[in-house]
């Protein structure tokens, strides 16, 4: 299969789940490079040219809040889930749920 | 930090707005130093560990369009269609008759029919930039404008062009036919005529003899029904595309011819200008006038031609 039309299609499959991955990760407050390590672990896998400007997208939507944390030497911003971000995450998760369902239901019906 | 990570910063922030560069550059910074940190305390050393983490960032400019809250596009999907509809549309109409109009000027300006060519094709492409240049433009900031600003109104089945019935191609059909039989009656028929008479009572012709000494007006009427010809041959006719530009070629003849005749000063008789006082110099006057007809007529032709071809 073409690489490019492979990685395309993946990536639209990914583009809202990251969202909502953010969303609920940063109900814990952190910073970009270390929630892009958290989001490895978890296993979703982001390009830090995405993420950073998805957090500011996100926070300029109203959906994270920043804080510039200078307790260390190296200053950092940090993000948090908004309420209203997290009223989202709930809404988002219930439609992951359905969807997930809906493709059982699918498999369901091919097998 | 090296001047490596100063460079790619620079670049990135150079294609931001001021207002965000501060937030973005202390973020992008910290972000950089610590990958490159986490690298070296792998085992790596810093200077492969920078232009590993730069290289993963990627080009400056994507990486500044994705912060950037502005569109990458001139003019967008949102009023694409519309923007193009409008181009077309004028296009169409005020390139061909800006170049009529600059043409008929220059007629009458005497230019010789070089200076006329040049003259006329210069106008339609200035014309034609000028317009695509500001349209382009003002559909550029109508992007820009938060307005809701939707598309005209909403598109519904209603809005697809109308195949013509056959009804109503049969009608243009007959329309075409009694107008051009009457045309060239009322050429032929035209010497006699008897809107003014000269002093032995037969009437003056209206348009000049020559026409008829010479054969051309039955060259002009002779192509006039050829293509009156192809219309019926294209109405009953599977569409044939040799024989339809036979035929948009045969229906400009005729424009070409008046055109000819009109520049050469052949078309009203002398004798009846005199007769009814006008100054001779009338037919300069009328000379661009026909002209521009004639124009009009090749430029109509051919839209016609289109017209017919994409609603076969």
């Amino acid at each position: 299969m073409d690489e490019e039309l492979l990685s395309t299609h993946l990536q639209e499959l990914r583009r809202g789940t990251v969202v909502l991955a953010c969303l609920l990760i940063l109900e814990q407050a952190n910073y970009g490079y270390a929630l892009l390590e958290v989001l490895e672990q978890h296993g979703f896998s982001v390009d830090a040219n995405t993420l950073y400007p998805l957090l500011r997208r996100l926070e300029k939507q109203g959906l994270l809040i920043s804080d510039w944390n200078t307790d260390e030497s190296r200053p950092r911003k940090f993000y948090r889930t908004s309420p209203d971000g997290i009223e989202l995450a709930q809404t988002l998760t219930v439609d992951w749920d359905s969807l997930h369902t809906a493709f059982r239901s699918l498999k369901g019906q091919q097998s | 930090m090296t001047s490596l990570t100063d460079r790619y910063v620079d670049a990135t922030l150079r294609r931001l707005p001021a207002g965000q560069r501060h937030d973005i550059e202390r973020e992008l910074r910290s972000s950089i130093a610590d990958a490159v940190d986490d690298r070296v305390t792998a085992g790596e050393d810093p200077a492969s560990a920078e232009t590993a983490v730069l290289t993963g960032l990627g080009d400056p400019a994507r990486l500044a369009a994705s912060y950037a809250s502005r569109p990458l596009y001139l003019i967008g999907p949102k009023v694409y269609t519309d923007y193009i509809k409008v181009l077309k549309a004028l296009l169409a109409s005020v390139v061909p008759i800006v170049a009529a109009v600059v043409a008929v000027v220059h007629i009458f300006d005497g230019a010789d029919f070089g200076d006329i060519v040049g003259a006329t094709i210069g106008a339609a492409i200035n014309t034609a930039l000028q317009i695509a240049f500001w349209l382009t433009l003002i559909f550029a900031i109508v992007e820009r404008t938060d307005t809701r600003l939707s598309p005209t109104k909403t598109w519904t089945p209603a809005d697809l062009p109308a195949p013509p019935s056959r009804r109503a191609r049969y009608g243009e059909l007959i329309a075409e036919s009694v107008f051009t039989v009457a045309f060239a009656a009322l050429i032929l028929l035209s010497p006699s005529f008897g809107l003014k008479k000269d002093g032995s009572g037969s009437p003056i012709q209206v348009l000049d003899p020559w026409l008829w000494d010479s054969g051309v007006v039955y060259v002009f009427l002779a192509f006039v029904l050829a293509g009156l010809g192809f219309s019926f041959a294209r109405h009953y006719a599977k569409w044939n595309w040799p024989r339809e530009i036979a035929g948009m070629l045969v229906r400009i003849v005729p424009s070409a011819i008046l055109i000819w005749v009109a520049v050469n000063d052949h078309v009203i008789n002398p004798a009846f200008i005199a007769s009814v006082g006008w100054p001779e110099e009338a037919t300069q006057w009328i000379a661009p006038g026909l002209v521009a007809g004639g124009a009009i007529g090749i430029i109509s032709t051919i839209t016609d031609t289109i017209r017919h071809a994409r609603n076969r």
